[in-house]
């Protein structure tokens, strides 16, 4: 039952019975999961603490290594972090002593040597999210919402087609939460990356995702895939409709039968 | 102090900084008059406690009549500056070495600890000793004392990088010397500068142990040949002229703090973008 739906046209991101223990194995994060995920789709991992969805999420990354099965991005194994694949944190984790503008450059300055292009690029994704003003602005002078979408523009800059959020907004007030949502849906449809969003909001996730996986803890899995077939582009009215409460109830069943 | 209250009006429209201002001055003044009648009225042994006219009388001479002291005072700074310059560079580099590298701190770190419970004044004749009389043994005096918050503190911002900032460099795939330049060094920096104001302070004690031990020029041996003469009002104008070079020092190393950890005050956030942003238009 852990095995996504395997009809995916186009599959950006693989994995084949993916496990990972942690403490020599006395704890395990994540179990036996296997999905695919097709280009430029949005998936949601929604589940409670413990169920493994950042394990996952950070296998994707390249930061660890999975213990059994195995991950592929673009077709090829993932071994360690590349250049296709990007992660975005629950805090914005900007540089302090950079600019607004410096700080969304950052990942081309770890790759290469800075070009006049890379520039304007940079300057193109903050007034994309909409910090066109901000662009020689420090960290402290923004406040925490406009801290996460310089990370934003920050993920967009490394020019990556995966792009992997970890509660990128989880920090934030619901406001703000839900306007950056919203101007996510925007962004990423704009870029047409893949993009895995870890969340423990069901209704977040379903809102944002054409597909949610749900995860349930000890030991860490894939239980349930949700596709969501609303309409884009979607409204925050969407969450009244009975559509969406049917499936938010339906993830709500597999995560309640723990 | 609440900062609107800087700026509030007390009683009879009189700003209440300038009132405590006034009230700090006359509470200076009666103890300094105090003083001055318990030296003439002979509560006060003038051999020990001289009276602040009499200290004001040295003051005059040896930075005007005599002008002795300008002499002292540079060979002192110089050694200063000097020992605390070679010190502090050594406490950094050493520090980041040490941080970075999880090998390194393994050994150092027990020599490391041994070193910092042993009083580092208590090496000082053994360092004369050993490298003979002369500016030499002074400025290894000054570098022993001005080494350690630097080294200390520059370690503990290496080490103590940011998880979350550096798994961010990782993902980014940063090689080790990227996350050194980009990371972890700029982010210790305000450490490291609260450790060289704590060395600075630090070095002109060293100096005044250094010219205790060789009395041959320099401010502390100004202090000790006056105390020997008995000439006590000499003696504390040198302190208090110590007492500003502390002061100024002080408040000159809070200056460079403040202009090169840029990021932690508002004006300094301003100045830097605003450079940035000129050179970014060019």
């Amino acid at each position: 039952m852990a095995t996504a739906d395997s009809r995916v046209r186009d599959p950006v991101v693989g994995g084949n019975s993916v496990g990972k223990t942690f403490a020599g194995g006395t704890v395990v994060a994540l179990e036996n999961a296997s999905f695919d995920i097709e280009k430029g789709s949005f998936v949601s991992l929604v589940g409670p603490s413990g169920c493994g969805k950042s394990t996952l999420l950070r296998l994707i990354a390249g930061l660890i290594e999975p213990t059994s099965g195995s991950l592929q991005v673009h077709g090829s194994k993932v071994s360690a972090p590349r250049q296709d694949v990007a992660m975005m944190f629950q805090r914005a984790t900007l540089l302090e002593w950079r600019t607004a503008i410096e700080n969304v450059l950052l990942p081309t300055e770890i790759q290469r040597r800075v070009t006049a292009d890379d520039r304007n690029r940079a300057m193109e994704l903050l007034q994309l999210v909409g910090l066109g003003e901000f662009a020689f602005s420090f960290p402290a002078q923004l406040s925490g919402g406009m801290q996460q979408r310089v990370a934003l523009a920050r993920l967009l800059q490394t020019g990556a087609d995966v792009l992997l959020m970890d509660e990128p907004f989880g920090a934030l007030d619901e406001f703000t939460r839900e306007r950056l949502n919203i101007e996510l849906l925007r962004i990423v449809g704009e870029v047409g990356a893949t993009t895995i969003f870890v969340t423990h909001n069901i209704a977040e996730a379903i809102f944002l995702a054409d597909k949610v996986y749900v995860m349930t803890p000890r030991p860490g899995r894939l239980a349930q895939v949700i596709d969501v077939p609303l309409a884009r582009p979607r409204e925050l009215a969407v969450q009244t409709s009975p559509e969406f409460n049917r499936l938010v109830e339906d993830a709500r069943e597999t995560l309640g039968a723990l | 102090m609440p900062a609107p209250a800087m700026h509030g009006e007390g009683r009879n429209g009189v700003p209440l900084r300038t009132r405590r201002i006034l009230m700090h001055a006359g509470i200076f003044l009666t103890l300094v008059l105090a003083w001055e009648i318990g030296a003439r009225a002979g509560y006060l042994d003038p051999l020990f406690y001289p009276r602040p006219t009499a200290i004001v009388d040295s003051f005059i001479r040896i930075y005007i009549t005599q002008g002795n002291i300008w002499r002292h005072l540079y060979v002192s700074l110089g050694l200063v500056f000097a020992g605390f310059a070679a010190g502090s560079i050594l406490g950094i580099v050493l520090g980041s070495l040490v941080g970075f590298n999880a090998l390194a701190r393994r050994f150092v770190k027990p020599y490391v600890l041994v070193l910092e419970a042993t009083p580092r004044i208590a090496v000082a004749p053994l360092l004369i000793a050993a490298l003979g009389f002369g500016a030499q043994s002074k400025i290894a005096i000054i570098m022993l004392v001005c080494f350690f918050a630097p080294f200390i503190n520059t370690l503990a911002g290496v080490v103590n990088v940011n998880e979350e900032k550096l798994e961010l460099f990782n993902s980014l795939g940063a090689s080790k010397f990227q996350i050194l330049t980009k990371l972890v060094l700029p982010e210790a920096v305000p450490v490291i500068m609260a450790g060289e104001r704590l060395a600075l302070t630090a070095s002109l004690s060293g100096v005044l142990v250094a010219e205790f031990i060789q009395r041959d020029q320099g401010i502390g041996s100004l202090i000790l040949i006056y105390t020997r003469n008995l000439n006590m009002a000499s003696a504390f104008a040198c302190i208090f002229t110590l007492t500003v070079v502390g002061f100024l020092i002080f408040k000159g190393m809070e200056m460079l703090d403040r202009y090169i950890a840029f990021w932690n005050n508002e004006t300094g956030m301003a100045r830097v973008g605003a450079a940035r942003k000129a050179r970014w238009e060019n």
